[in-house]
């Protein structure tokens, strides 16, 4: 792992176009400003690893789906679905 | 099963709606999706029997399959703006009618939840697709389906 001592409104650079900067810093925290070019998606590390853990147990067993359309139905009651 | 393909509207206020095409027509994932970043090929599959659902078929290995739900459908207020960088990674205009799906996680119980939080978001027109990550909204990671 890299480690750098930033100041205040000092900035790191990453490879083409990405810059770190340290904006304030506390006892609270650390507030940084993140500058990346559009194809690449900037996360809070938990928000991203809460998504993928979704991603990977909703990708899991089907078997039941019959029977969960129908439960999913009647919780939706008489809202038109599907449309 | 029909194999479906998503179709613009013309309002480009509403997001898009999936109808029925002949061929199956697939949809680029430039970066796969959070933990399956290698699928980067999918097929939006819907039939009578799966509806309200859909399922997002990934061609790619290790063939990931996930049912979806129109967000539409579970809150009638959910918020279909993308911020200009998601839109610029779909190649899509302000007005571009998107289609939207939340990913569905069937839990061992047997109920189920959609993950409102991060939305599958696929630009019909040029047939490529990301999911979302919206920070800038509260939106539930597990929004319930079911009554339990």
């Amino acid at each position: 792992m890299l480690v750098v001592t930033r100041k205040r409104d000092e900035a790191i650079v990453i490879g083409d176009g990405i810059e770190v900067r340290v904006l304030r810093h506390g006892h609270d925290g650390v507030r940084l400003g993140i500058t990346a070019p559009p194809h690449v998606a900037v996360h809070r590390q938990e928000v991203y690893e809460t998504i993928r853990a979704a991603n990977a147990s909703a990708a899991a067993d089907r078997t039941r789906v019959p029977d969960l359309i129908a439960r999913i139905k009647e919780n939706l009651g008489s809202k038109e679905v599907g449309k | 099963m029909t194999t479906v393909a998503p179709v613009n509207t013309p309002d480009s206020r509403k997001p898009a709606s999936l109808s029925a095409a002949p061929d199956a027509q697939v949809v680029e994932f430039p970066a796969g999706i959070p933990a399956f970043e290698m699928c980067r090929r999918f097929v939006v599959i819907a039939s009578p029997e799966l509806s309200p659902l859909s399922c997002l078929q990934s061609l790619d290995p290790p063939e990931a399959s996930f049912l979806t739900v129109d967000p539409r459908l579970l809150d009638p207020q959910y918020d279909f703006t993308l911020r200009e960088f998601e839109r610029a990674r779909l190649g899509a205009a302000v007005d571009e009618a998107l289609v939207w799906l939340a990913i569905v996680t069937v839990a061992p119980e047997g109920g189920a939840t959609a993950n409102l939080r991060a939305p599958v978001v696929i630009n019909a027109r040029r047939m490529v697709g990301c999911q979302f990550i919206r920070d800038d909204h509260e939106y539930p990671v597990r929004f319930p389906l079911t009554r339990d």
